[in-house]
């Protein structure tokens, strides 16, 4: 071998990086999957239901829906990005309901009085906070899996829950309680109506009529503003503050987080408190809007939110996500599981269907934009 | 001659009924670089983890530019200027290169933990730091996934250096690297030594890395220092022999050529 190429003497490491333009940046994007994905949805939907689905009634719906996902699913994805799961969300959930509308039927505890809704949510939200905390507390002492302890979780909350409703109510279920967000402001926060100029300015262009000629809807659910609040925020954090550096740092390599002085155990327990949260604004917005509550409500609702992290683009081991990604995902699972509704021929079973279709699909895109972004790893 | 940067008198270290270290004596100079060889077992590790603060030594004492230290954690070394740069590299490959370069330290406005990254500021220390030991990273938000292990291995030196290593200890850096970028690493080697103000412990097996960049060695075998000296003072053959633990092997090529002989 005497002879050697010499024309590589010029090409550094740094060459083998392609570099492009706004297209191919804008390629590695992580979200860019589950935009396909979204894309894909809206258009099969607003066919197939002639556009029934987004018109007036059915954007209201449909965001309603929508924001509930996205709710917990921007959570579980910061938490899912930090390399942990948590599977008691659904039943959180349940709690959260049960706490408000057993204290404003009941009491506060303690025998402090009657409940305001302000009071109600503050008691609740210290509950699930600690809950979160002890969650979060046992994992990172423990060192066990939080799979296993979370799935213990979603057992225990789901008994307590049942098990307060039938000690305190003799009841699985609460209903007729006062309609709260018609005087309270802290109500309808939760359970009111927002953006209801959108839909004004809709009516003033000639369109949103009913049959009686009169406006036909008056504005989107409140908790579309909590969905909107919970991704800006969670967006921000993740993407541009230093707590966003640490979620990503002990999702990756813990270790050598720490090592570099990550408060990683401190990371891991806020994110528990957080998806707490996140379980606990779901709940007092359906408990605000229709004034009941219900011992198996938020049933399933942690793997709905999982499985939209994942759609979102969210890597299943940690260190890899985006809250865009979980946008897209929650308006892709929003938009399907209202499809029966603008659809009448189909069974309402093919919602099922069709988010394992969905979830593959969405996995085996993401799986090649992040194998473009980190280098196959 | 100056006073040493760093220097251990006596270190021994204990694990039980098992001597890992014992009496170690070390010293390594501003702008020099210090080999530190042996074989697997002869106690590099270890002596590396008391330097750099994970363990505690069982006797003997430590100087960081002339006073006694002696750290509980490795962030007490860290926070003296001795920066260890593990195989490991403490490196997160789905992160950006400017993450991890700040990982932990990030640049911030606002209120801890919540403040707003500077990551205008951020990327442009992280490509100028690496530049500045020879390694341009196109794009400083590219992740870490992408880059070879040379370049792994000049980030996470050009991170130690940045926030502020004296003494940089560097764990076998050019193991498990091909051969273009072992060459990659020890040009940053050189250049890091050429700033002139940290001194550097490299740990290596490989004789040859060790010549082209060590001004001193020192060589390890079962928990003890079996000898040293000036590049200039040891030949080539004595090099290898003290690499060998000290034994007389004899030259593997001969051997290997027997064993070859012998009919296999």
């Amino acid at each position: 071998m005497s002879t050697t190429s010499t024309n590589t003497d010029d090409r550094k490491e740094a060459d083998r990086l392609q570099k492009g333009g706004h297209l191919s940046s804008l390629k590695r994007r992580p979200e860019v999957g589950s935009f396909l994905v979204m894309m894909f949805v809206i258009l099969a939907i607003g066919f197939a239901s002639n556009g029934n689905a987004f018109n007036a009634l059915g954007l209201k719906n449909n965001f309603s829906i929508i924001s509930q996902f996205g709710i917990i699913a921007t959570g579980a994805c910061l938490l899912m990005i930090a390399g942990e799961f948590d599977l008691s969300i659904g039943s959180m959930i349940g709690f959260a309901g049960m706490s408000m509308a057993m204290m404003l039927k009941w009491g506060l505890p303690f025998g402090l009085g009657a409940a305001t809704p302000l009071t109600a949510f503050l008691f609740t939200l210290a509950m699930t906070l600690a809950l979160g905390w002890l969650i979060g507390t046992i994992v990172v002492r423990s060192k066990l899996s939080s799979f296993i302890v979370t799935l213990a979780f979603l057992f225990f909350l789901r008994g307590v829950t049942e098990v307060s409703f039938r000690l305190i109510n003799q009841s699985t279920q609460i209903s007729g309680l006062p309609d709260y967000k018609e005087t309270s402001w802290f109500a309808s926060m939760f359970g009111g109506e927002s953006f209801a100029w959108f839909y004004d300015a809709w009516f003033a262009l000639g369109s949103n009529i009913n049959r009686a000629g009169n406006q036909w809807v008056s504005g989107f659910d409140a908790r579309v503003v909590w969905w909107i609040a919970v991704s800006v925020i969670a967006y921000i954090v993740l993407s541009r503050t230093q707590a966003g550096n640490w979620i990503f740092a002990t999702g990756d390599n813990r270790e050598s987080a720490r090592a570099n002085g990550v408060p990683v155990d401190k990371v891991r327990i806020s994110l528990f408190m957080l998806t707490a949260l996140c379980a606990t604004i779901f709940a007092a917005c359906q408990v605000f809007e229709t004034n009941t509550a219900d011992a198996a409500k938020g049933n399933l609702k942690e793997l709905e939110a999982i499985a939209i992290a994942v759609v979102g683009g969210t890597l299943m081991t940690g260190g890899f996500g985006s809250v865009i990604g979980v946008i897209f995902g929650a308006i892709t699972f929003g938009l399907v599981a209202n499809a029966v509704f603008f659809i009448p021929s189909i069974d309402g079973s093919y919602y099922r269907v069709f988010v394992g279709v969905v979830l593959l699909t969405a996995v085996f895109l993401n799986e090649s934009v992040r194998k473009r972004i980190t280098g196959g790893l | 001659m100056s006073e040493p940067l760093i220097r251990a008198t006596g270190l021994t270290k204990r694990f039980g009924p098992f001597t890992a270290l014992n009496g170690i004596d070390l010293e390594v100079r501003k702008g020099e670089v210090l080999a530190l060889l042996g074989d697997n077992g002869a106690g590099k590790s270890t002596l590396i983890k008391i330097l750099s603060g994970v363990h505690q030594p069982t006797e003997g004492k430590m100087y960081v530019e002339g006073k006694e230290v002696s750290f509980q954690s490795p962030r007490d070394a860290s926070a003296v200027g001795i920066g260890t740069v593990y195989q490991d590299l403490a490196i997160n490959p789905l992160m950006s290169v400017t993450r991890n370069f700040f990982m932990g330290r990030e640049i911030y406005k606002g209120i801890r933990p919540f403040g707003i990254l500077d990551m205008a500021t951020m990327d442009k220390i992280a490509h100028d730091e690496m530049v500045k030991i020879g390694i341009d990273v196109s794009d400083p938000r590219q992740a870490v996934g992408t880059m070879s292990g040379g370049q792994r291995q000049t980030l996470a030196i050009a991170r130690a250096i940045y926030f502020g290593a004296k003494v940089l200890i560097l764990d076998e850096p050019t193991s498990a690297l091909g051969q273009k970028q072992q060459m990659g690493v020890l040009k940053t080697i050189m250049s890091v030594k050429a700033r002139g103000d940290i001194a550097i412990i490299f740990i290596t097996h490989n004789e040859i890395h060790s010549q082209l960049v060590a001004d001193r060695f020192t060589f390890l075998a079962l928990g003890e220092v079996i000898g040293g000296g000036a590049k200039e003072d040891l030949a080539h053959d004595e090099i290898r022999r003290l690499m060998a633990g000290g034994a007389d092997i004899g030259d593997l090529e001969k051997e290997l050529a027997e064993v070859q002989a012998g009919g296999l």
